[in-house]
């Protein structure tokens, strides 16, 4: 196996040009440790985990930029995620463990590409981009069209991503990742659901709605038809009800060890649900009708 | 392809090879010969492993042994002055909250880097301190007990 520390961003690229196809990105190694020793071993290692400029949290008018090489655990302890992005938080403070969290990254966890990846549901909601870089330029990926499939991303074998752009939600937003899993700590999402409402100006309605869904689907996904169902109406228990199982509906899960496809398919129904509901109360302080 | 790793392991320069596939665990068992780190899952879910890295504490076992370059690194090797135990060895035995031991140099070391950033630390505190490390005897409440007692003895409190 061969290896390469490149010390910029374009070193980095064009190591990944010449050696794509048989190359593997690693920086955390949480992942790509656990496929050398128990998989097999690519051709060439690529570590990025020191290349400089590429793990800050800061912030930008209106987003927050996170750089790739930043640390679950530097999101977790981050007083502007916690306030200004609740949701990635909560999927920040979840992941794993203590010890995986201090070395995992956010670039790794995205690029990693799994429907299970416990940050994907909520930047979908946040509807964050990625600035993926190529050796012909850079281009800017928003994450509802970045994922192509397990472990696939419009990255290819040659793409880096650098930074994350996340938009802060609109004034008085509310939102909440709930994630379905056997353990508390270091276990894998058999479901993840994330819930955003902007309430309209009078807090009647739902002005506007995201539904972010991990671990059920060949990527993780949004699920539309229901936010179409939803959005510029006050949330009843009717509404409630149809939209939980139309967005069971729009999740296409796979039966595995950890569950099978039917259960994956109630237990999204079940905490869309939930989701939709706390999150309506805490953003219009309205009961369901 | 191999090449040349010089870190700082328990206060000590250390300047050894590993290849590139090398986990830093690895590196910590076989080729220094420091065999308190322990190998059991492999893939970072166990928290056998766990060592102080700059600062925090890391699986061993998913950490290539590149990364120790320039590195700041505390094993269990390195908690006991001497004959004299680290306050969370003696309370670990005190308490005892050691069953079988394989997972134990892994607590003990969360459990440091815990006390390292806290001597009062909330029951939260401490189940996210320890949420990476499994202990399959289940020997859990005497863990926190130790915990607990670590945490008043070093803050003078006991």
């Amino acid at each position: 196996m061969e290896y390469f520390e490149p010390k910029s961003i374009s070193e980095a690229l064009s190591v990944l040009v010449k050696h794509g196809a048989e190359a593997k990105v690693i920086a955390g190694g949480t992942d790509v440790m656990v496929d050398i020793k128990f998989k097999e071993e690519p051709g060439s290692l690529v570590n990025i985990k020191k290349l400089p400029g590429m793990s800050g949290i800061k912030e930008n008018g209106g987003s927050l930029r996170i750089g790739a090489l930043a640390t679950i655990r530097d999101l977790e302890t981050n007083a502007l995620v916690r306030e200004k992005l609740p949701v990635l938080w909560e999927a920040a403070h979840q992941f794993a463990s203590l010890q995986v969290r201090n070395t995992a990254t956010i670039g790794g966890n995205i690029c990693r590409a799994s429907p299970s990846g416990e940050t994907l549901a909520p930047l979908l909601v946040l509807e964050a981009t990625g600035k993926c870089a190529f050796s012909d330029g850079e281009k800017s990926q928003p994450f509802t069209s970045f994922f192509q499939g397990p472990g696939k991303s419009v990255l290819g074998a040659k793409g880096l991503l650098t930074e994350i752009d996340v938009p802060y939600p609109a004034a008085g937003s509310k939102s909440v990742y709930l994630k379905h899993a056997v353990r508390g700590a270091m276990d894998i999402a058999m479901v993840g659901v994330a819930v955003l409402i902007t309430p309209d100006p009078g807090k009647n309605n739902m002005q506007d709605v995201r539904i972010g869904l991990g671990a059920v689907a060949p990527t993780p996904i949004r699920a539309p038809k229901t936010e179409a169902l939803l959005r510029g109406k006050p949330l009843t228990a009717a509404l409630l009800k149809e939209a939980a199982a139309l967005a069971a509906s729009e999740s296409s899960p796979i039966s595995d060890q950890r569950s099978s496809g039917e259960y994956r398919r109630w237990i999204v129904e079940a905490l869309t649900r939930r989701g939709l509901e706390q999150t309506w109360k805490a953003a219009t302080g309205k009961e369901v009708a | 392809m191999s090449f040349t790793i010089n870190t700082k392991i328990n206060g000590k320069s250390i300047s050894a090879s590993a290849e590139a596939s090398t986990s830093l665990l690895e590196f910590l068992r076989d080729t220094l010969e420091m065999k308190g780190s322990k190998l059991c899952c492999n893939t970072g879910e166990c928290g056998a492993c766990t060592i102080i890295y700059n600062g925090m504490p890391i699986n061993s076992c998913v950490t290539m042994a590149a990364d120790a370059i320039g590195a700041e690194i505390t094993t269990i090797e390195g908690l006991a002055d001497g004959d004299k135990l680290h306050p969370v060895q003696q309370a670990f035995i005190d308490t005892g909250a050691v069953q079988c031991g394989y997972c134990t140099p892994g607590y003990i070391i969360s459990v440091k880097a815990l006390l390292d950033r806290t001597t009062k630390p909330t029951t939260e505190d401490i189940e996210e301190a320890v949420s990476g490390n499994i202990c399959r005897c289940t020997g859990y409440n005497k863990i926190v007990d130790a915990i607990h007692l670590a945490a008043d003895r070093i803050a003078g409190r006991a």
